[in-house]
């Protein structure tokens, strides 16, 4: 809790609060933080997809000098949470079963005094295993699909409709790949106190989960993820190899650190899992939708249940009567996914994206045209509910004429410079805009430094900058007066960082705990000065150096006099705020427009990014460099998911090939073009006090299918399988 | 990885005395062999570190140019000599890897770089260049990036070098000084081989000798010249097809033609047939194209690259067309 105290740059307040700390190095990850006797614990994945560990084959590896010990499901430390019925109520029940659900499953940890004593060592532990079946083919087996959300209206009041469409879309299994290798350094410091440096999103999460399986109370757990290098929601869950750290410090009674290597990322953290949608759409010749009907399927593993929320974005972006939506999920030989970054709505926007283009062709209409006719901006077409603010029609007018969409040929194929086809695509993004209940304290000094603390991880997203953002807005002290305390279980309890909630909870947060301050250091300057006795707090103003009232400038009060006068130390408050009453009242989203030119080389099938445009309406912009960050970073992963990113299994083997970053490909600056972002930036009066409504996963959603919706426009050639690698281009 | 001895040689005699067959291995750049050895691929007894024991030297005569096999990657391809006379190769070796692999990889060892295919890096699984007799996992597997031609039953992988395509074009020779210290000079067309029955050998370097240098032969190519690689993205993303063309002109008609590709054959790939066909030729579009339909006549693809094929003859027409209009 030491590192975002760095004295602010030029640009401050914009600059980012933990910037110089992690180009300088000095801002640690988990992995990075020294504790006195660490040793190093290493994972060795199964080699096969199913099967009964028959036999352990240790021998050698314990002869290397260094090897501390070996935990296996053979003599692993008793853990109450994975024994018995729990099974798998915390997920793989890491060395609590000997058998085999997916390849690569962790089945031992090697822990030895050095990392290469531990790796070496690792490299010699192998198992041996009953053979049996398994399967890693999403389309092998017939899996029904089951209702996912309530019907609306009837297929019999469509099935006439003058232009219907039909189409399927399926995308591979992407990987998080964040910069951050997952890692763990746990270390007991009584019999039942536990202390871990953690990659996670959560810290109070970690706490919680932890505590269950291990059967301590989560506040004997002291979580420290002070800085996320990425996540994109693989860090929304404890993983096995936290628990494995946290046993093996518990067998050997000293603190075990545990580092993934990169191609055990690709299968001990999650991932998004591949999908099919179907997607049927009917409209009238004027291009009024009457009806969607949109199925879909996403893998999950043998042990666990995990659907995406596929079609949740076709329910709610467009005023639709007539609607059913149906999912299922199909278990394979495949580790849990988990949420990645606009889960659920990323892969389900391909969809009804892609398909909306699809009929705009066939209607002979505008695609843009046919969104503005459609979208359901009122109200929330699921819930009934009004929109508490939904900009999204704004979004699509303002991209347009950002973009250009005036030089866009409406005819595939016609538009052509040498041997490159250019072409024009749009797609929508919506995202459900949550928020949760969050606490904040603000500590404040005679200096006027003063202190802002939240257990909120921040993955890289600017939530810290943030939170000084809204705390310097609401105090009137300057940012480079403030520090920001964050990403520790000691500090008040926060939601993960997840589902674009974030920013929408804390700053909720923060604005409370500075109204707190404010009536508290009132209450001491009444002593000076009656006026403040009745004051209320949007009448009182700090300054770097004291407190006023507004529109009275004999009240103001140094905060040396208040401090001497009133014989203070350091004035604490603390303040919790979330979402209420107005969750009854409004339904809340963030949406976006996205725009971009591709240019397709008509010999070569190769793709190149030409310029890409994103509006979004996010409410309230707290620090816009930040926010298009968000969304920049957003559009890059998006080229990665229309244009490279995949992992394939080989069903041969039941196991993922080329699971490293050679093999998996996701962006580069080389793929990324000029990416133009802004933002409505009308605050969304209801969502909180700050008006701010999340970013991080809407920048992401739609963004494949206005790429592909362009390589269309340019080739007359629909890519309806993701990723679209040169080899689809030229062999469709 | 398994401990090893370490040994800084000086000079290439203390590097070839340290040499002992199977144990030992060399390391210059250490971008490949380090990889390797984290992966169990590779597990020498001792490493022996080459990187003073080799020229760092580019020399140049009105022969040609003689690289040192130490010479970084990044060195060649920002040598003004070679920009000036051999841009090809400069043009194919900045088409590989990063900035970062491209400061630190030798000229030897690029030519020593292993095969990508996955199944070779996974040693959970058959491979039979990496365990002789085990199988080859990507026949039936993923072989998405496999070879098209020049394979056989026992292994369809490829060669990954991009800077070795342009040294196949400009007909380079690989100078090598063996265990017992003679100095042999191998032709780059015949250095790399095909996978045959023995895909456990990339090329025909005697045991234990060291690369010390390379040789390019003074040419004509430096006007009319081209290095395409397609691949699923801009930047470290190995080739799916890559083309070195380059022409000597006397106005439109071509005197003499040289066409390589990477990502088609266990080994850089000359396509000497459709060089043969170039020459004495217009350079036309038809011509370039009936050039492409000669070299990939004798291609076969297998379940996820035949798409290689139509791309491969796409390739080289572009290649081709850009030699004389970029």
């Amino acid at each position: 809790m030491c590192f975002f105290d760095e004295p602010t740059t030029a640009d401050s307040p914009k600059a980012r609060v933990e910037g110089i700390a992690k180009v300088t190095g000095k801002g640690k990850y988990a992995a990075e933080y020294d504790v006195a006797g660490v040793v190093h614990g290493v994972l060795v994945g199964s080699t096969v997809a199913a099967g009964t560990i028959i036999k352990m084959h240790t021998e050698e590896a314990k002869a290397i000098p260094g090897v501390i010990d070996i935990l296996s499901h053979l003599n692993r430390p008793e853990v109450p949470g994975l024994s018995g019925d729990n099974k798998t109520k915390f997920g793989l029940p890491i060395f609590y079963t000997d058998k085999i659900f997916f390849s690569g499953q962790p089945i031992a940890l090697v822990v030895a005094e050095t990392l290469e004593d531990a790796f070496y060592a690792a490299s010699l532990v192998y198992a041996d295993y009953t053979a049996e079946d398994f399967n890693t083919d999403f389309n092998k087996n017939k899996i029904d699909l089951k209702a996912d959300g309530k019907e609306r209206g009837s297929f019999a009041a469509w099935q006439n409709a003058a232009i219907q469409l039909e189409s399927e879309y399926t995308i591979q299994n992407e990987m998080h790949s964040p910069m951050e290798m997952h890692a763990t350094i746990a270390e007991w410091t009584a019999g039942d106190k536990l202390n871990l440096y953690d990659k996670n999103q959560g810290v109070n999460g970690v706490q919680r989960f932890v505590g269950g399986v291990f059967g301590i109370p989560p506040e004997n757990i002291h979580v420290s993820s002070e800085f996320v290098g990425g996540a994109f929601g693989s860090g929304l869950r404890v993983w096995p190899h936290t628990l494995a750290a946290a046993m093996a410090a518990k067998q050997l009674n000293k603190p075990v650190k545990v580092v993934l290597t990169r191609p055990q990322m690709f299968v001990m953290v999650g991932y998004r899992p591949q999908s099919w949608q179907h997607v049927k759409i009917g409209a009238d010749k004027n291009g009024n939708v009457l009806g969607i009907h949109h199925q879909a399927k996403n893998t999950t593993s043998l042990y666990e249940n995990f659907k995406d929320n596929i079609t949740g974005i076709t329910r709610k972006i467009y005023k639709v009567e007539n609607l059913k939506t149906e999912s299922a999920i199909v278990p394979l030989n495949m580790s849990t996914p988990i949420y990645m970054r606009g889960p659920g709505d990323c892969t389900g926007a391909f969809g009804i994206e892609s398909a909306m283009d699809e009929l705009s062709y066939k209607l002979n209409m505008d695609p843009k045209e046919l969104r503005l006719k459609n979208t359901s901006v009122i109200n929330d077409p699921d819930s009934g509910m009004p929109w508490s603010t939904n900009f999204l029609n704004e979004c699509i007018t303002q991209g347009a004429e950002k973009i250009g969409w005036e030089n866009r040929n409406p005819v595939p194929g016609k538009k052509i410079e040498g041997d490159w086809q250019i072409g024009y695509g749009m797609a929508l993004g919506f995202w459900n805009s949550g928020r949760q209940r969050t606490s904040t304290a603000i500590q404040l000094e005679k200096t006027g430094k003063l202190t802002v603390q939240c257990a909120i991880t921040d993955i890289g997203t600017g939530t810290g900058t943030g939170m000084r953002n809204i705390a310097a807005k609401n105090t009137g002290i300057a940012s480079e007066k403030i520090k920001i305390e964050l990403g520790d279980s000691d500090l008040p309890k926060a939601p993960s960082e997840g589902g674009s909630t974030g920013l929408a909870s804390v700053g909720g947060a923060v604005v409370a705990a500075c109204e707190a301050l404010k009536i508290k250091l009132a209450t001491y300057a009444a002593n000076q000065n009656a006026n403040y006795k009745t004051i209320k707090p949007e009448n009182i103003t700090l300054e770097n150096n004291g407190i006023g009232i507004k529109n009275d400038s004999t009240a103001f009060i140094s905060f040396d006099e208040l401090w001497t006068k009133n014989n203070l130390d350091t004035v604490k408050v603390e303040a919790t705020s979330g979402p209420g009453d107005e969750r009854k009242n409004f339904a809340f989203c963030s949406v976006i427009a996205h725009y971009c030119i591709v240019q397709v080389h008509s010999k070569t099938g190769k793709i190149k990014m030409q310029r890409m445009v994103s509006v979004a309406d996010g409410g309230t912009i707290v620090n816009e460099k930040a926010a298009a960050n968000q969304v920049i970073g957003a559009n890059i992963g998006g080229i990665g998911m229309a244009l490279m990113e995949e992992q394939l299994a080989d069903n041969n083997f039941g196991r993922l090939v080329a699971n490293d970053f050679a093999g998996y490909h996701f962006a580069t600056n080389a793929d990324a073009p000029m990416i133009e972002v802004s933002f409505i930036g009308k605050a969304d009066p209801n969502i909180s006090a700050v008006g701010s409504k999340g970013l991080g996963e809407v920048g992401l959603i739609g963004c494949a299918a206005a790429i592909t919706n362009a390589i269309y426009n340019a080739t007359g050639k629909r890519m309806r399988d993701l990723p679209v690698t040169p080899d689809k281009v030229i062999m469709s | 990885m398994k401990p090893f001895q370490y040994i800084k040689a000086t000079d290439t005699a203390t590097a070839l005395f340290s040499a002992k067959k199977q144990k030992s291995h060399y390391v210059a750049g250490g971008t490949n062999q380090v990889d390797l050895m984290k992966d169990n691929i590779n597990y020498p007894d001792t490493l022996i570190d080459i990187t003073t024991a080799i020229s760092k030297d580019i020399t140049a005569t009105d022969k040609g140019i003689i690289i040192g096999a130490m010479v970084r990657n990044s060195t060649i391809a920002n040598d003004k000599t070679v920009k000036d006379n051999y841009p090809l190769l400069a043009k194919a070796i900045l088409a590989g890897a990063t900035p970062q692999i491209r400061n630190m990889a030798s000229t030897g060892g690029n030519l020593l770089q292993r095969t990508r295919c996955p199944y070779f890096f996974d040693t959970a699984l058959p491979c039979n260049k990496r365990k002789p007799g085990s199988g080859c996992s990507a026949i039936k597997g993923d072989n998405r990036m496999a070879a098209i031609i020049g394979t056989s039953a026992e292994c369809i992988a490829v060669h990954p070098s991009d800077m070795c395509i342009a040294l196949a074009a400009l007909d380079a020779t690989v100078q090598v000084t063996t265990k017992d210290g003679s100095k042999q000079s191998i032709l780059f067309k015949d250095f790399h081989r095909l996978p045959g029955t023995t895909p456990n050998l990339d090329n025909n370097l005697p045991e234990n000798a060291l690369i010390t240098g390379i040789k390019i032969p003074v040419n004509n190519f430096y006007k009319n010249f081209s290095y395409l690689k397609l691949r699923d993205r801009d930047s470290y993303a190995f080739a799916l097809i890559s083309v070195a063309a380059a022409l000597d002109m006397n106005d439109e008609t071509i005197k003499d033609a040289r066409l390589a590709s990477g990502g088609v054959a266990h080994k850089p790939w000359r396509w000497y047939e459709a060089e043969a066909f170039l020459k004495g030729k217009k350079a036309t579009q038809a011509n370039f194209a009936q050039a492409a339909s000669i070299a990939t006549k004798g291609t076969k693809g297998f379940e996820h690259n035949a798409f290689k094929i139509p791309m491969l003859k796409a390739a080289i027409e572009v290649a081709l067309t850009n030699c004389i209009t970029v």
